[in-house]
């Protein structure tokens, strides 16, 4: 730019920005460096690079898939003596009931870490996961759940995990965010920044059903041809130029300039990384495009690959249908016939690219489900049950990004109700997600209205047991 | 497992003789004190951490005990902490937390304690940590007394308009700075409308100003700006930023908040009418405990209480204490961050970390919100529900419910009546032999559906009954009670009971005597509305500047504790505070003397002040204006006040619950879920309201053409925040070039222009920049306008054209920044 606006100011927003007029997003506080996502080296030494996180909405259950237990096994549909709290009993769980589990649940590979013949393909790469079987949160309910699991806490509006980990990593790709979340639910505060520089916050990713959908919001204006979008561009560029040149410049009128390019630029860039048309039919296959229970799953595990190799710190995939409150012999398989071969797929794609390594996948839901069952007719047949919520223990895997591989780690009572050894609390989890990405949870702080707020709240331990 | 032997009969004789034998020294330094450093000091030691308080490595640290208290008694099994948290037999008192020591090691200190916890160590280990020391603490600047302070001497007496100049201008002459030019007559109307009302300023506002911007003219824009509709919403905008204010309760489920909407127009009117801040303070505190003349009072006091429970609550939470300590927890620290810019919240756990505030000092207030109806259980699930109260009746309602009466009648009669005429078509279809009709059949379905359209719309009129007005506010419990501290906030490991009070740092007389039967909080609203207060005017007023000079006194606007910003102008600070208590703590007054003052009339630019730029780079001193980005709502109704189609003021409800489409679950039956919206049907007159009046939803994108809050940093609903981000994110930016919404509002205003059929291509185009930008176009906008249009449509400008010109005038910055 060669407005001649005050010499002073121009140097003035040097000063501020290393990175020169590179920067995406402007922030007027000392703490927000002027161009939060340029990539900064942890302070520890990092076993990973990035983070996929594989969410599964709604409580996968941990023990028909991970966590088998010989004594609900037995006792099915009997009423088991659990140590289940008075404020957590529930009408359609009182008679605490235990339900089997139908399909066997069986150790795989040279390690023997259990998984279930729901998840064949997840089975066939049980070398490469560590698997978490005491994770433990303290919400019974989804928001509030699914809110701890992402910001670490149970209330409010914090920043959640990908957005710390953009601001204490910054972003690989300076042509996209640090941090993309596909498929994301309703609730924004799950990718939301907070208090963090915006720049950090998740960028919502929809993979469209028609090509010719935006896959990131307002990406594109179908009613406005790109000739008339780029005259209108250039005049709103050339007021803002007049703007800077009548007296006015300064650091946020200089990025609000570079803002817009970025953002027209993006409209060109963008599509072209979502767009799977490129890939392999071999790779398309590994993923399940194509069929019919993982189409969207198996597009939107390829889409995280390509933005993670592109650079991009923290890619999440969505995918719900957990919450099997009733029938759940019914609905588990076909939740699992859906996420299951994406989710492998992804760790077989990884691994083949040589980016396992560095990059750290994460699979879990916000919760588990409780062993005996939950009949909300009041009137089914055993058969017909489901599960309610359980925070108290439940099931996350690990594959890659420094995690141990082929380990288990943590212990269920016999019920499969409560840790008993080897107990992770989600604290723990980020603090360990953290830490492999060379970051000491406990000085990855924001400080607001006096105090240092953290991922980790106030407590938290790095899981070494699990780190290879 | 090995047998254990028995060491402790020997002990205990030995404990008799009021010595400690060898022998139970040995046992404590072989078995007892191996397991407590292997299992307990690293999170209960001085060498560890301290957590919960409590120490281990000392006799005196498990006598004293944590939060708590003592960890143990000796002798008592049942009675000890420590005993029951390694037994695991209380699910919240489980130590150590990751796994339960084995079998053997949970004997071996049974044992010890059954014996009378003999310890050998050295007595004591001198306390690392303090308590609150509140003396100290009242030495901080912000909980002394507020002082009377009047404008100090300048050396430029002509440049100050009135007392805040000179305040301003002192510190600027101390320091060797100058003050800013004054900015130009169409930038400060800019400027003075947008922060009143959050509106621009219209053409003819325009027209008149400039022609002749005397001093009187400044006064009388800022009296008509006081005066108008605009100002209260705007202002009203600003103080549910404090409230957590949302038309969904919870998070859970999509829980209408179908009264919320009262609150909000109450602080409408009470910012209209410039109530006196002290009352408004007491009426939103405790406005149920106060005496009113009138059922209108009544109800008005009622509704402000809205303060206190419109904020988020998990009301789908199995576990209701764990719920009511959560919300009672939001309430202290909303109080705290709202009136006083004190961090109360963090003292739920632990005595605060910087600022001399005690947990006495929370639970004193926490006892009061305790002592509160803010939530109650319904009969539907798990689900409680945020606390109601019926309002006063007043005339229109009676009209309403016997409008309401009038059409629930005139339904079920038209219900009768289609049932009477389905019954005997039901009827013939029993019978095998009969054949029915193609017209019969079609009939019979007609008449089914429509049953159901009534029978839905009668299920929906029951339950949102518009003849008896509620509002979501409290009352006090039948029994309130002091609240005992509990352990790290965690409401099944209680501590002490603590009386109800106030927070001592900041209190200038004994507590005071709460009545048996009452809360408290009438009391907690007379201290916080007191004159003598030492935060509140100062919290008050400094809200007020930051939002008229982009930062403010103190820029730490929720936090004036320890590790706040210190003020950067404390004698004006405490000048205005005085005076807007002494002035009858009137807003408007307040407001009127900041924008009538020559600080507020500086430009915004650095300028080629070079001097000042490195000196004073993060501008402290106010040498010029700080710039502000438009705001969400401001973004969205200025393009509105643009395009013309701004429509007049609403109030009401915000979700569109009248179509009973909009509304699931009803009507409601024994098992039934919560009844929740679903907006299907958007009231069309909402795309043309103030943004301010379209509903906030807590989860999920915000509805509708409200949908822009979410690009330009509205606030989460779950945050309490007095200042808001102004972020620069692509995501903006691509709003801007493609969004749907900024389409329509250009080709409304494209227009407008065009139905003013004898203006010349010129004149539209001046008057295009005088509705968007404020201020006159210059000759070379002039000449770069029409070649735009000339290009996007050659020959005669189009509709098309001039709508592609009017959002490129949206999308620039001088359009989205107040300057």
């Amino acid at each position: 730019m060669t407005a001649p606006f005050s010499s002073l100011s121009r140097r003035a927003w040097l000063q501020r920005t290393s990175a020169g007029f590179g920067a995406m997003a402007l922030h007027g506080l000392a703490q927000g460096a002027a161009n939060p996502l340029a990539p900064h080296p942890p302070r520890l030494q990092a076993r990973a690079k990035r983070v996929i996180f594989l969410y599964m909405a709604g409580g996968p259950s941990q023990m028909d898939l991970f966590d088998p237990k010989p004594l609900i096994q037995k006792n099915h549909g009997h009423s088991v003596a659990a140590p289940l709290p008075e404020k957590d009993k529930h009408v359609s769980t009182a008679k605490l009931l235990a339900l089997g589990t139908e399909i066997p649940v069986r150790p795989r590979g040279q390690s023997g870490v259990t998984i279930s013949d729901l998840l064949p393909h997840t089975a066939a790469i049980a070398d490469e996961l560590c698997l978490l079987r005491a994770v433990q949160a303290d919400n019974n309910q989804h928001g509030p759940a699914a809110l701890q699991f992402h910001t670490g806490v149970t209330a409010e509006a914090r920043p959640s995990m990908g957005s710390w980990i953009s601001y204490g990593l910054g972003t690989e790709n300076q042509n996209l965010p640090g941090f993309l979340t596909i498929h994301p639910g309703i609730e924004t505060r799950l990718y939301g920044s907070s208090f963090l520089p915006a720049a950090h916050q998740g960028t919502p990713v929809v993979l469209p059903a028609k090509v010719t959908d935006p896959a990131i919001d307002f990406l594109t204006d179908a009613t406005t041809d790109s000739a008339t979008q780029r005259r209108r561009f250039d005049f709103i560029q050339r007021m803002n130029r007049r703007l800077i040149e009548h007296d006015a410049a300064d650091v946020r009128l200089e990025g609000m300039v570079q803002s817009l390019e970025t953002a027209f630029r993006m409209q060109t860039a963008a599509p072209g990384l979502v767009d799977l048309s490129k890939e392999t039919e071999a790779t398309k296959k590994l993923y399940g495009i194509g069929g019919k229970a993982t189409d969207k799953n198996g597009r939107a595990c390829l889409l995280a690959r390509r933005l993670s190799e592109a650079g991009v710190r923290f890619v999440q995939v969505t995918m719900d249908g957990w919450d099997h409150h009733g029938d759940i012999r019914g609905n588990l398989p076909k939740s699992c016939a859906a996420a299951d071969q994406p989710c492998a797929g992804l760790i077989r794609d990884l691994q083949s690219r040589g980016l396992l390594d560095e990059t750290l996948v994460v699979w879990s839901g916000e919760f588990g489900r409780t062993p005996w069952s939950q009949d909300l007719s009041g009137t089914s047949p055993i058969e017909k049950h489901g599960r309610e919520h359980q925070p108290d223990s439940f099931c996350t895997w690990m594959a890659g990004g420094g995690g141990k591989a082929g380990f288990m780690h943590g212990e269920t009572d016999e019920f499969g109700y409560r840790p008993v050894a080897g107990r992770v609390h989600l604290h723990d989890l980020h603090a360990t997600i953290l830490h492999l990405l060379g970051l000491d949870h406990e000085h990855l702080t924001w400080r607001k209205l006096g105090r240092d707020y953290r991922l980790t709240d106030v407590s938290g331990e790095v899981v070494r047991e699990i780190i290879a | 497992m090995r047998r254990y032997v028995h060491p402790w009969c020997l002990v205990v004789a030995a404990l008799n003789l009021g010595t400690l034998s060898s022998r139970a020294v040995d046992v404590f330094r072989d078995q007892v004190e191996p397991i407590l450093r292997q299992r307990c000091y690293e999170c209960h030691s001085h060498a560890g951490k301290i957590k919960g308080g409590l120490t281990l490595d000392s006799p005196s640290g498990w006598q004293k005990g944590g939060e708590s208290g003592p960890a143990l008694v000796p002798g008592a099994l049942d009675q000890s902490r420590l005993i029951k948290a390694v037994r695991y037999a209380t699910p919240d008192l489980e130590m150590p937390p990751k796994a339960k020591l084995p079998a053997s090691e949970i004997a071996i200190l049974e044992q010890w304690v059954a014996a009378g916890a003999p310890d050998p160590r050295v007595a004591a280990i001198v306390a690392a940590k303090k308590g609150v020391d509140i003396e100290a603490g009242r030495k901080h600047w912000a909980y002394q007394p507020v002082r009377e302070t009047a404008p100090p001497p300048v050396r430029n007496k002509a440049w100050p308009l009135n007392e805040v100049d000179a305040f301003l201008l002192a510190k600027l002459e101390s320091a060797g700075l100058q003050p800013g030019a004054a900015a130009e007559a169409h930038t400060w109307l800019r400027r003075v409308t947008f922060d009143l009302t959050g509106l621009p300023p219209t053409e003819a506002e325009i027209a008149a100003f400039i022609a002749a911007p005397s001093p009187q003219a400044h006064e009388r824009v800022v009296d008509r700006l006081l005066d108008s509709m605009a100002y209260g919403e705007r202002w009203a905008r600003h103080w549910l930023d404090l409230v957590g204010y949302a038309e969904q309760i919870g998070t859970e489920g999509k829980i209408f908040a179908e009264h919320a909407w009262r609150y909000r127009d109450y602080l409408l009117k009470s910012f209209s009418a410039d109530k006196p801040f002290d009352r408004f303070i007491r009426e939103q505190i405790a406005g149920d405990l106060l005496p009113a003349a009138t059922p209108q009072e009544r109800r008005e006091n009622l509704i402000a209480t809205g303060f206190i429970v419109l904020g988020d609550v998990d009301i789908n939470s199995i576990d209701k204490l764990k719920m009511e300590y959560d919300f009672v927890d939001s309430q202290v620290s909303k109080v705290g961050t709202a009136f006083l810019g004190m961090t109360l919240g963090c003292v739920r756990c632990h005595d605060h970390k910087f600022d001399a505030i005690g947990q006495q000092d929370y639970y004193g207030i926490a006892g009061m919100f305790r002592s509160t109806k803010t939530t109650f259980r319904t009969n539907l699930g798990i689900w409680s529900n945020v606390y109601r109260v019926p309002l006063p009746e007043m005339p229109e309602d009676r009209a309403a419910a016997s409008e309401h009466q009038k059409h629930l009648a005139t339904w079920h009669q038209e219900k009768d009546k289609l049932t009477a005429e389905l019954k005997p078509l039901e009827a013939a279809l029993k019978d095998k032999a009969h054949t029915e009709s193609p017209e019969t059949k079609k009939h019979r379905a007609e008449l089914t559906t429509q049953i159901k359209t009534l029978e839905g719309k009668i299920a929906h009129a029951e339950y949102f009954d518009p003849g008896k007005p509620q509002a979501l506010a409290v009352a006090d419990v039948a029994e309130p009670a002091d609240m005992r501290l509990t352990i790290r906030g965690n409401p099944y490991a209680q501590g002490d009971t603590m009386p109800r009070g106030l927070v001592r740092v900041a209190m200038w007389a004994p507590q005071p005597q709460i009545p048996a039967r009452q809360s408290g909080r009438l009391q907690l609203a007379d201290w916080i509305a007191d004159v003598r207060h030492p935060l509140t005017a100062r919290v008050a007023v400094n809200r007020v500047w930051q939002k008229l000079f982009g930062e403010g006194l103190v820029r730490s606007v929720d936090y004036f504790g320890i590790r706040g910003e210190s003020p950067t102008h404390p004698e004006l600070l405490d000048y205005l505070a005085h005076r807007f208590v002494k002035e009858g703590w009137s807003q408007k007054k307040l407001i009127r003397l900041l924008a009538l003052s020559r600080a507020y009339r500086m430009t915004s630019s650095a300028g080629e002040n070079a001097h000042a730029s490195e000196n004073d780079p993060e501008n402290r001193l106010l040498w010029h204006m700080n710039r502000q980005r438009l705001d969400a709502e401001s973004i969205r109704d200025a393009m509105l006040a643009a395009s013309g189609r701004l429509a007049a003021p609403a109030g009401g409800p915000g979700l569109p619950l009248e179509f009973p489409e909009n509304v699931s679950g009803l009507p409601l039956t024994p098992k039934s879920n919560h009844p929740q919206f679903a907006i299907k049907t958007e009231r069309p007159s909402q795309n043309y309201e103030r943004t301010l009046y379209l509903p906030v939803v807590r989860t999920g994108t915000q509805l509708g053409s409200a949908r822009l809050r979410d690009v330009f940093d509205f606030p989460q609903p779950a945050q309490i925040t007095g200042k808001r981000n102004e972020t620069t994110v692509p995501t903006q930016s691509l709003y801007l070039l493609n969004a749907d919404l900024i389409r329509q509002r250009a080709a409304d205003l494209a227009g407008d222009l065009l139905a003013a059929t004898k203006d010349s291509d010129p004149s539209r185009i001046a008057r295009l920049w005088l509705r968007v930008l404020n201020r006159p176009v210059t000759a070379a906008e002039q000449a770069d306008a029409l070649a735009f249009l000339k290009d996007t449509s050659p020959g005669t400008p189009a509709a098309a054209a001039w709508t592609e010109l009017a959002r490129a005038l949206f999308g620039t910055n001088e359009f989205l920044l107040r300057y």
